[in-house]
């Protein structure tokens, strides 16, 4: 009997040498106690070993599917020959995984009761039977797999992260002091040479590349800055490059300055495609929330508070004066006002208002950046067109129109919808009161002795027509009237007689 | 226990310094806590470490006392809870993170006097019921570097941090697949000495006794949090709690102790068990 057994670093298959332990789960315990008795009921048949961490998930996750993945084909196929398919059984953990491979290899397969307990005896013992790897190796192995395989299932996609963001956006600001500070150390050097050019040529960039370019001064005159320099800036360069006053320097020296410049142009450069690779990455990451703040100030944001999701877990308020922590709390202790605005400041929003209305745009702002921040932190499907992130800009735009200029107050929804007020409109057919007629009046008849006659139905004429009162209210005048007439009438015809 | 060396500690502020700019946020909201009470310990105030009668755990005295753990990853929150550095005898530094029993069965269970948690330095745990991973982080700081914490989680959302919290500290191993399916990441595990459950589904007996025949040692432990509401919300909490007992009892696992989670949980229960799969 086999026994096929997954572990992080590989396939194992076993052969149980003591066949009749199986038949007693009860007892079955007893013979995994010691690695001693373990290496007498089991014995290793063969183990494949997973050649990297890519193949170890693909083979994995598959097996846990209950597919039959390549590798462990060819590895069942290898290690069971021709008469064991026939005679012997091949226990197997996952049953799914069990029937796929007896369709495909023909071989009987077992996955009952007893089998927990095998398992659990081999799992036990791991370190003694599997006499390839040791227990370090596979105890590794399992933690790279684990990880691997979670990031499988989460579907974790690499261009997700955002702590990519707070690395670039920290070197940009590392190279802009670092190119700051060369930029500057080459002008005062030069200017030991040249002391006019750092008054005339005030870019960095253009100075550095101009140096490069001429040289000493004396190669002005020849020299075309036309791709460099506006043509004004050129013509003050080589007037100046005549009079100036500056020592003279050696080659060695000119040499040395210009490979100064080499590097300002070079970092330049290279701060230019990092900024390209942050709003990429940045568009990629929180598509509302660039839309919005932009990417720098976006960037900024998320490096001050940690993460993409701590800043989304911020409350809007926070996230407004995020970067001017020191004066809160400096106005919180000595109870002033405290600040409006913090990194928030130079989104290009809070930009163009006016410096009344800084504030306002300010809170506006920090408000709908934070809930395209949640958007972008926790939905599970990204929008790249960024939906939510152009609403919101439309609507501070408006508002922010309105504020200066005054006109028509934006609210947040788009249709003005009106609540209607509320009528019941019954569809089912009423009951209409003014249809229902009860009895005509009896008209006060003809001879007495038919009132007399009624007189003894009268008293049960009454009664009924008390009953006939107590349901329908409207019928009440009419049952008095007939008894009124009645009474009345009588009087006259007995006056008549005599 | 007992004979532990005093050590004297100033407490440190809340927040892990992520992000370079993370320090000037310190200051901000220092006595911002979790869910429920928390003592408000400032900034600055000067505790005495002393190991705890649990292996593993120590108690923070100072005006209030604290439950800490040693932080295996030194000079980072994980979930924002507090940090107390200290200088040891030989100018060490060691840092320990509070726990808050507020959001933490287990410590819950230890400030209410459970008698072993069987959860001990070097120890292999099974944690089932893993979240984000922050009761996860602490018993991987009591478990140290020789021991190994196998955490379950299903849910994506949790599953994320949880791996967040695996990258930092080695000893865990994260593990997205569902409780209910132990044959789902049987390649991942070995034999383990304890089990930790803290579920809360309504077939948690169920869930708990499968991975045990699956993969705990014999006589090895298990702790688990029950809620009342979750399994069954008519009953009454005291009647929940001794059915899922007896549920336990016919799965081989023998119960050794129960305690209710007041004040910090209510109708909450720890019932810590041992497992004898054969005598």
């Amino acid at each position: 009997m086999l026994v096929l057994f997954e572990t992080a670093a590989g396939y194992a298959l076993f052969e149980v040498l003591n066949e009749g332990k199986l038949e007693d789960p009860e007892e079955l315990w007893k013979a995994f106690e010691t690695p001693q008795n373990a290496s007498n009921t089991i014995k290793l048949k063969s183990f494949k070993k997973f050649e990297n961490m890519a193949s170890a998930v693909s083979s994995i996750s598959d097996v846990l599917e209950g597919k039959l993945s390549d590798d462990l084909s060819n590895f069942l196929k290898e290690t069971i020959n021709e008469t064991s398919i026939r005679k012997d059984k091949l226990i197997v953990a996952d049953p799914k995984l069990g029937a796929s491979i007896s369709k495909k290899l023909g071989i009987q397969v077992l996955s009952e009761k007893i089998v927990i307990d095998l398992y659990r005896g081999i799992r036990e013992n791991l370190d003694s039977l599997i006499t390839g790897i040791n227990a370090d190796d596979i105890s590794s192995m399992a933690l790279g797999l684990s990880h691997s395989l979670s990031r499988h299932k989460l579907k974790f996609s690499p261009d997700k992260v955002d702590t990519m963001i707070i690395q670039a956006i920290g070197l940009l600001d590392d190279l802009d002091k670092e190119l700051n500070t060369y930029a500057m150390r080459v002008k005062e050097w030069y200017g030991w040479h040249f002391p006019e050019m750092s008054k005339i040529v005030v870019d960095n960039l253009a100075y550095a590349k101009v140096v490069k370019a001429i040289g000493f001064r004396s190669n002005a005159q020849e020299c075309d800055l036309s791709d460099i320099l506006p043509e004004e800036l050129e013509k003050e360069v080589k007037e100046a490059a005549e009079i100036s006053m500056g020592t003279e320097i050696s080659d060695e020296d000119i040499n040395n300055i210009i490979m100064g410049c080499d590097q300002v142009i070079s970092l330049t450069a290279y701060r230019a495609e990092l900024y390209d690779y942050l709003k990429s990455r940045m568009m990629a990451i929180a598509p509302n929330l660039t839309t919005i703040v932009g990417e720098l100030v976006g960037a900024r944001l998320i490096s001050h508070a940690g993460s993409l999701i701590n800043l989304a877990k911020h409350p809007s308020s926070t996230v407004q004066i995020l970067g001017a922590e020191k004066a809160l709390f400096r106005a919180l202790k000595n109870k002033n006002a405290t600040p409006k605005y913090g990194l928030i400041y130079h989104a290009s929003l809070v930009g163009q208002a006016n410096p009344k209305n800084k504030g306002k745009v300010a809170r506006m702002v920090a408000s709908k950046s934070s809930l395209a921040t949640r958007f972008d932190a926790i939905a599970d499907e990204k929008d790249l067109m960024a939906e939510l992130g152009s609403t919101c800009r439309k609507m501070i735009e408006s508002r922010l129109r309105f504020l200066e200029k005054g006109g028509a107050p934006v609210t947040t929804t788009d249709k003005r919808k009106k609540q209607q007020k509320f009528e019941l409109i019954s569809t089912k057919p009423q009951y209409n009161p003014y249809a229902d007629i009860a009895n005509e009046p009896v008209e006060a008849g003809p001879s007495g002795t038919k009132a007399k006659e009624s007189d003894d139905s009268d008293d049960s004429q009454m009664e009924v027509d008390s009953e006939d009162t107590d349901n329908d209210p409207l019928s009440k005048s009419e049952g008095k009237k007939p008894v009124k007439e009645r009474e009345i009438k009588e009087q006259p015809m007995q006056i008549d007689e005599p | 226990r007992g004979g532990g060396i005093q050590k004297r500690g100033a407490a440190v502020g809340g927040r892990g310094t992520r992000g370079g700019r993370g320090d000037r946020g310190r200051g901000r909201g220092g006595g911002r806590g979790g869910r429920g009470g928390k003592p408000g310990v400032k900034g600055g105030s000067k505790v005495i470490i002393e190991p705890h009668r649990h292996p593993g755990v120590f108690v923070a005295r100072g005006k209030e006392d604290l439950l800490v753990t040693k932080n295996l990853v030194s000079g980072e929150s994980v979930y924002g809870e507090k940090r107390i550095s200290v200088e040891g005898l030989d100018g060490v530094k060691i840092e320990y993170r509070v726990w808050n029993p507020f959001r933490s069965k287990l410590a819950a269970g230890i400030l209410g006097g459970v008698d072993d948690i069987y959860i001990a330095p070097g120890k292999k745990v099974l944690y089932l019921g893993a979240a984000s991973g922050t009761t996860v982080s602490h018993v991987a700081d009591i478990v140290g570097p020789e021991g190994v914490v196998y955490a379950v989680e299903f849910s994506h959302r949790s599953g994320r941090d949880l791996i967040n919290v695996a990258k930092k500290r080695t000893n865990v191993i994260p593990i997205i697949e569902d409780a209910r399916h132990p044959q789902k990441y049987r390649m991942l595990m070995n034999m383990v000495d304890v089990i930790f459950a803290d579920v809360a589904q309504p077939d948690q007996a169920r869930i708990i006794a499968l991975n045990a025949h699956h993969f705990l040692k014999n006589n090895g432990n298990i702790v688990i949090s029950i809620k009342a509401n979750c399994i069954d919300s008519t009953v009454e909490a005291a009647t929940v709690f001794a059915r899922e007992v007896k549920k336990l009892q016919e799965e081989r696992i023998k119960p050794l102790e129960q305690l209710t989670l007041e004040p910090y949980e209510r109708d909450h229960a720890l019932v810590i068990g041992r497992y004898v799969r054969a005598q």
